[in-house]
């Protein structure tokens, strides 16, 4: 009895003291006192990726919906989304609307995921990526909302970001670029950052810079930026890295195999199937009509003052596209650019039908909200990125084409005219023109100089920043009413307000 | 040594007395037969005549025999939780008793966590519900059994899934987060909340309801539940008690001959409420009111019919219990095969269960439990999601379905439509979806009483959990990314909980009137939790299921995944103490302190005070001569307890895997405060015993005020993931009222009828939250990025945030909203909380027969009607099907008017459900074999009064935004059930 007795006290003993430390161990995720097992490599690999706002992200969405290039009208019961899409077009969002918080908080990710890069030991090049990545997201923040969050401490979260703003944040970005300039590669894929992306993010910067300011209604060009423009794009013009395509292969530029055939891209997202890369194939879900070819969820159209720019002659508007495993298309029937009237199968070449049995004939017109009884087949639809059928996956493999060698030229151009050049400025886009199957223009102005950049670079994330640099933004068009200037500015995000005492609400919000 | 040879004589002594009171010749000598309710002898009932020590009590028959003084007229019969009853002995004849259980005994032990305690020394908020008062009918899981049962307990079966998931709020809910549900401890054992059934996935929409992580009890074998509410009851269990515990204590063995239950159940399940929707030759007619000139196939089909069926469930049940006064068992085994209204969808489960009981040494001073149970469910999950687009589930395709058109073209060929409308029958006929989930409860409790007042308790438990879920959807679906290629998935889920717990209990009459009732205990938990995942795509056809050969997918879209859990520990030291002064003045006084993992560096322990006290004003002597209260109680209790559900490293910075690509980034900021939420709750309650023990009940109120806010805050930007866990500024406010009444209405020797009844009512609010955050995310056609529910101050959590819908203009048949736009004009309308639970039940004997009723309501809840909005709306019409309703409007809607989020679709959901009733017949013993046969016919959700135009107002589908969970949304759910059963049980 006593033994026993004695056995239990000094188990009870055992276990009431025998505690433990409470540590958490980690066993699918790195931890902080483990930082040694972290490279750059693999968090610049996750930069990259978190991109994935500029290819019919949110981003993108913010670029094209509140342009005159795209609209996704509320058919019916379909693509209401709590007016979302509306507020876009009809530039009448808030400081809650989704897609705006979203594409703030998209881009400043990857800002974050780009410094944090700087922590983990980079070789010289691994950092010259990541700082050309995070000048590319400040770039976009700053273009949207003209007060870019930068954080300078990456471990204690109760540090505020300090806030750049305007031309402080385009110098910033310059003064990145051309300190990493030379540890930037040259003879990279166009999914890696190279000395030629750089220059492009340069020019970019350079020519807006005179608009990226608190004012956004009067933008300036200054002749010394403009020159700027000019001596980068002959840099890359004598890189002799890029050519224009030859005629019939625009849509080379975005076919699934853009990474091998596109003469253009200088600079990409990369989607490779099975790999990495971002959900490329709703650039073709989000304009099919639910009984094409893979059956899509029918939403964005352009507009056909717009479509009406391009001459019929132009490839850009649209052709028959033969590329890897692509449909049979027996009827020779358009299948890239923009699809207008009947729809065929592209196998059979029957004509389609849409859910109700009448013909699937995409309309001219549209409306932002379709209340007729056709609303299923309204808006010209634009397919940009041909449909990867070859891939079975979710993933698709065609290429994000971000920065590409047209875009180039056309800011040279643009640079030209803003200097007192414009006849040089013709020769170039006259040449962008004779390679697109296009009449050359009598002359360049401000004007068409607007609509070449929209011809050519339509559907690629550009338009909104377009318009405001040429002053237009604010004006009427299909499906708009003029509007106020503190449209110029995405509202500051509510909930980033909140959190962040560095930040001040935009004007007029 | 001497104490035990005292006992042993003591027990002889008693049958001594008998017989010599046998032998005295001046007495007369009764005999008679004392069984329960149900016609059980009950063996160690007390027979004592009235006014004198003379007394005996009942062999394991149930007979006994007395010798009394002939001047005797009555003898009293009683037994622990059965009411006492006097018996004329005058007539001489055999005495037959039946003995009623007395609910509202004061003598009851109530388990009250790490040890019991007498109820009348309870000072703290404690329900429970006893056997006899679960629910009746199907019951998959212990939360069911006791749905509308005590009040201030919210139980929703979230969908009408066989086994599918349920939503349980004790007191309201207290946090933003994941984490309301109570805390489930079973025979001592915490349960981790979790189940290793795996979640869907891998292409297609596979059924997304979590299931009910209770599934693996069977509740046949549970003996009663205890719900601790109130602070002074939980904080025994510190940073999980935060939202009540649920305490499950599994049926023993008595000391007796072996003795084998059995019960066998058969019962036929329909669909509860079909939805309107047009018929063929109705929707013709729709179409031609529309001026539509397509759409129209000529036919006439139900689609609600070819996907559902009358389902049969069949329950089996029997348990073998018996043993000595040193070793008692219990060994069951139960078989459920449940199918479901849904065609192709069922739940078998099968479970054993041993518990057992052992005295060692000659002094019986060490003891040995040993429980285990093992479990396995398998399931046929329907393909109905809650969380699919526009292509639906199978629901809402044969909803939809347009009902001109054939289903099937021939009987082997369905007929299958371009594009996005998917026929129901493709849906059942080409998903798969399978989930087997095996579980294993070892435990394992020595314990030793070192002296008669102090007993030392060891308890080692693991709790083994395996799923492994397997879903295939045929390449001749004609969903997108489905249709030509083929998706399969196989998910394998494995958690292993352990507990080593050390408990030293001290239970003694310190002095003459002052009892002590104490423990103090250290535990330790540890949980892990890893999974691995495989999916692929792009199968040929020949004639297996794809992921049996899953690896014939081609590669590149193959994905593979694995995942192991941090591990989570909780170290814990506890104290309690129950005090009794004279059976008049109470208290009790916890106090938890609780180590976590979790919680971050600079906040490793929490420490959780709890302090109860009570009045038993009955026993004051100024209430001696007063005949209305049988009991007066008033109860007070303080107290604060956490709640520790935050995912693992929310403290620490972490660098997540992506991809295939070699890719990780930072997903987490460290926060090293980062500690539990703290609820503290004030508890003020009466009970009451009136009428001699007729009518009895409660009042509490309650204020429980939670604080530290768990949140996953959205951080300045740029940051890893833009998020960050910490403890908000804000709090969350539920008060309210509790009411249970139960009254005895007849009570004589051959009826009995009593009515029990319980209410709640709550009120919750949120307080000093900065900003707003976004939740109940709707769904369906036109429904992207829509969420209806806003957690902000000033309002209920999971406030509804929508359009206010003003009628159907009449010229333009577009619909009108307050103020225009109503994505732009949102307002602040109605909860889907709600406001008042209620609970009803009723049992009625008549000599052989009885009946019982149990009835539970809630009320002041709003629900989303997502189905009517985006499933059923005008804008189908040509295409799909639609609502009946909508064509019973004053105004002629048209068909492109948008069916935006609004209060049109939000209905108020007030419901009383009729859940089961039951009549049972006691037919007796038959033959010598078949003892105590018993038939009863029960049925479960007869009807349901309400208001509500969904399938069934108790629902709950997920729509829960960031983490932050949905409450109130009706999306295509698995449709609830009507069941009629057919059981008997009997012993031998």
């Amino acid at each position: 009895m006593k033994f026993l007795k004695t056995i239990f006290y000094i188990l009870l003993m055992t276990f009431a003291f025998s505690c433990t430390k409470l540590e958490e161990n980690f066993n699918s995720e790195i931890t902080q006192n483990d930082v040694s097992n972290i490279t750059a490599e693999g968090l610049l690999t996750t930069t990259y990726n978190s991109f994935a706002t500029y290819q019919d992200g949110n981003f993108w969405h913010l670029q094209e919906h509140t342009s005159d290039e795209a609209i996704a009208p509320t058919r019916g019961p379909d693509w209401d989304d709590n007016g979302q899409w509306r507020a876009l077009h009809a530039h009448t969002w808030n400081a809650d609307h989704g897609q705006i918080s979203g594409a703030f908080s998209d881009l400043l990710s990857a800002q974050f995921n780009a410094s944090n890069v700087l922590q983990f030991n980079p070789n010289a090049q691994q950092a010259a990526e990541a700082r050309f990545l995070r000048a590319l997201s400040i770039f976009s923040v700053l273009d949207g909302w003209n007060q870019v969050p930068y954080r300078e401490n990456l471990t204690d979260y109760r540090l505020d970001p300090v806030t750049l703003k305007g031309t402080e944040a385009s110098d910033f970005i310059v003064s990145e670029l051309n300190a990493i300039m030379n540890d930037l590669p040259d003879n990279v894929p166009a999914y890696t950052a190279s000395k030629n992306a750089a220059r492009v993010l340069l020019m970019k910067t350079y020519l807006n810079r005179g608009v990226f300011t608190d004012d956004r209604s009067n933008p300036t060009f200054d002749a010394a930026d403009m020159n700027q423009v000019i001596t980068l794009a002959d840099e890359i013009i004598n890189s002799g890295k890029y050519v224009l395509s030859a005629s019939g292969k625009y849509f080379d530029n975005f076919a699934p195999n853009n990474d091998a055939v596109s003469k253009e891209n200088i600079f990409t997202f990369y989607n490779q199937n099975g790999v990495r890369g971002a959900d490329i194939r709703n650039a073709w879900y989000q304009i099919a009509h639910y009984n094409m070819d893979p059956g899509g969820w029918n939403g964005f159209a352009t507009l056909s003052d717009f479509y009406d720019k391009f001459e019929a002659s132009d490839e850009r508007r649209g052709i028959k596209y033969n590329y890897p495993g692509t449909l049979p298309n027996p009827g020779n029937r358009k299948n890239v650019g923009m699809l207008i009237g009947q729809q065929y199968n592209m196998t059979t070449d029957a004509p389609l039908e849409d859910r109700k049995g009448n013909p699937l004939a995409f309309t001219r017109e549209v409306s932002l909200r379709e209340t007729g009884d056709n609303l299923e087949v309204t808006g010209i639809r634009v397919e940009k990125y041909p449909y990867d059928y070859a891939t079975s996956g979710d993933q698709k493999n065609n290429d994000w084409a971000y920065y590409r060698y047209a875009d180039v030229l056309l800011m040279k151009a643009e640079a030209l005219l803003r200097t007192g050049k414009a006849a040089d400025g013709l020769t170039i886009v006259n040449s962008i023109r004779a390679a697109r199957g296009a009449s050359p223009l009598a002359s360049l102005t401000v004007d068409n100089m607007l609509d070449e950049r929209g011809r050519e670079l339509y559907w690629e994330g550009w338009r909104r920043e377009d318009l405001i640099r040429f002053g237009k933004y604010l004006s009427a068009w299909q499906e708009k009413s003029a509007d106020d200037p503190k449209n110029l500015l995405f509202p500051i995000p509510s909930s980033q307000l909140a959190v962040n005492p560095n930040l001040v609400q935009n004007p007029g919000y | 040594m001497k104490k035990t040879i005292l006992l042993r004589v003591l027990l002889c002594g008693v049958w001594l007395l008998t017989f010599s009171l046998l032998a005295s010749a001046q007495n007369k000598q009764i005999t008679g037969n004392v069984s329960d309710e149900k016609g059980s002898p009950i063996a160690g009932a007390s027979v004592v005549a009235k006014g004198s020590r003379t007394g005996t009590t009942t062999g394991l028959d149930g007979n006994f025999t007395l010798s009394v003084s002939s001047s005797v007229k009555k003898i009293v019969i009683s037994y622990v939780g059965y009411t006492s009853q006097d018996v004329d002995i005058s007539s001489g004849a055999a005495i037959k008793v039946i003995l009623q259980p007395d609910a509202g005994s004061l003598t009851d032990v109530v388990v009250v966590g790490y040890g019991t305690a007498r109820k009348k020394d309870l000072t703290g908020a404690v329900a429970t519900v006893k056997e006899k008062d679960f629910n009746k009918g199907v019951i998959t899981a212990p939360d069911q059994l006791i749905q509308g049962k005590a009040a201030g307990v919210l139980v929703i079966n979230n969908t009408g899934q066989p086994g599918g998931s349920t939503t349980i709020r004790i007191r309201g809910s207290s946090s933003i987060r994941s984490g309301n549900q109570p805390l489930f401890v079973i025979d001592g054992v915490p349960l981790s909340g979790g189940s290793s059934r795996p979640g869907a996935g891998g292409g297609g929409d596979y059924g997304s309801d979590g299931g009910n992580p209770l599934n693996f009890i069977n509740p046949n074998d549970i003996a009663s539940m205890e719900i601790l509410k109130d602070a002074s009851a939980t904080a025994i269990y510190g940073s999980r008690g935060a939202n009540g515990v649920i305490i499950i204590t599994t049926k023993r063995g008595k000391s007796g001959a072996p003795k084998l239950d059995a019960s066998a159940s058969v019962g036929v399940s329909n669909v509860l409420k079909k939805l309107e929707v047009l018929n063929g030759d109705e929707y013709r007619k729709a179409l031609q009111d529309y001026n539509i000139s397509g759409g129209d196939y000529g036919g006439n089909e139900d689609a609600w019919d070819a996907i559902t069926r009358s389902a049969i469930t069949q329950n089996y049940n029997t348990a073998i219990s018996g043993g000595t006064e040193n070793g008692r068992y219990r060994v069951s085994a139960g078989y459920l095969n449940q199918e479901g209204v849904i065609e192709n969808s069922q739940l078998k489960k099968i479970t054993a269960n041993l518990s057992s009981s052992f005295k060692f040494l000659e002094s019986k001073k060490l003891g040995l439990d040993i429980n285990v149970l093992v479990t396995q469910t398998n399931e046929n999950i329907a393909p109905i999601s809650a969380f699919v687009g526009f292509t639906g589930n199978v629901v809402s395709q044969a909803l939809q379905w347009n009902p001109t058109l054939k289903l099937r073209q021939s009987k082997d060929s369905i007929t299958t439509l371009g594009g996005t409308t998917i026929n129901p029958l493709s849906s059942l006929a080409y998903y798969k979806d399978k989930a087997t989930v095996n579980t294993i409860i070892a435990s394992f409790s020595p314990s030793y009483k070192i002296t008669d007042d102090l007993e030392y308790k060891f308890l080692y438990s693991v709790n083994r959990q395996v799923g492994v879920r397997k879903g295939m959807a045929d390449r001749r679906l004609n969903l997108e990314g489905v249709l030509d290629h083929g998706t399969a998935f196989i998910g394998n889920n494995e958690q292993t909980n352990q507990q080593i717990t050390n408990t030293l209990n001290y239970n003694k009459e310190v002095t003459s009137g002052f009892n002590v009732n104490a423990v103090i205990g250290h535990e330790w938990l540890i949980f892990d939790n890893r999974y691995n995942f495989m999916n692929g795509k792009d199968y040929k056809n020949i004639g297996l299921d794809y992921y049996d050969y899953i690896q014939q997918g081609v590669t590149s879209n193959r994905n593979i995944a694995s995942y192991a859990s941090p591990t989570t520990e909780l170290q814990s030291f506890f104290a309690r103490a129950i005090l009794n002064f004279q059976d008049k003045y109470l208290v009790t006084g916890t106090f938890r302190a609780d180590g976590s993992t979790r919680f971050g560096e600079n906040k490793k322990y929490g420490y959780f005070p709890s302090l109860g006290v009570a009045w038993n004003v009955n026993n004051e002597s100024f209430m001696k001569n007063n005949d209305i209260f049988r009991n007066l109680k008033l109860r007070f209790g303080w107290g604060k307890t956490g709640n520790q559900e935050f995912v693992s490293g929310a403290s620490l910075a972490r660098f997540s895997i992506a991809g295939n690509d070699g890719g990780y980034s930072q997903t987490n900021f460290a926060n090293p405060d980062l500690k539990w939420e703290t609820s503290t709750t004030t508890n003020a309650g009466i009970d009451f015993e009136i009428l001699g023990g007729r009518l009895y009940g409660s009042v509490d109120y309650f204020y429980k005020k939670t604080t530290d806010v768990l949140f996953e805050r959205t951080l300045a930007q740029p940051a890893p993931n833009g998020k960050i866990w910490v403890n908000l500024d804000g709090y969350v406010l539920n008060k309210g009222w509790e009411i249970s009444l139960t009254g005895g209405l007849i009570s004589n020797e051959n009826i009995n009828w009593n009515i029990t009844g319980n209410a709640s009512f709550l009120q919750n609010t949120v307080k000093g939250l900065a900003g707003f955050y976004e939740t109940g995310e709707l769904r369906g056609q036109g429904f992207s990025d829509v969420r209806g529910q806003r957690v902000v101050s000033g309002q209920p959590l999971n406030v509804w945030y929508l359009g206010v819908f003003e009628g159907i203009d009449k010229s333009t048949g577009q619909s009108i909203y307050k103020n225009g736009d109503p994505s732009a004009n949102k307002y602040y309308i109605g909860s889907p909380n709600p406001k008042m639970i209620l609970g009803l039940s009723t049992d009625f004997s008549y000599k052989k027969f009885s009946a019982t009723i149990n009835m539970n309501g809630t009320f002041g809840q709003y629900i989303f009607n997502n189905t009517a909005a985006t499933v059923l709306g005008i804008g189908n019409l040509g295409s799909r099907n639609i609502a009946k309703s909508i064509l019973n409007t004053n105004a002629k809607e048209a068909v492109s008017n948008a069916p935006a989020p609004s209060t049109r679709y939000l209905e108020k959901g007030n419901y009383l459900k009729m859940a089961n009733a039951t009549l049972s017949y006691n037919i007796g013993d038959i033959g010598k074999a078949f003892k105590n046969v018993n038939i009863s016919l029960t049925g479960q959700n007869l009807f349901v009064i309400t208001k509500y135009t969904g399938f069934d107002p108790e629902v709950s589908t997920d729509g829960g935004y960031n983490g932050i969970p949905s409450l109130g949304i009706d999306y295509i759910p698995y449709p609830s059930a009507r069941t009629v059963i057919l059981g008997v049980n009997f012993s031998l």
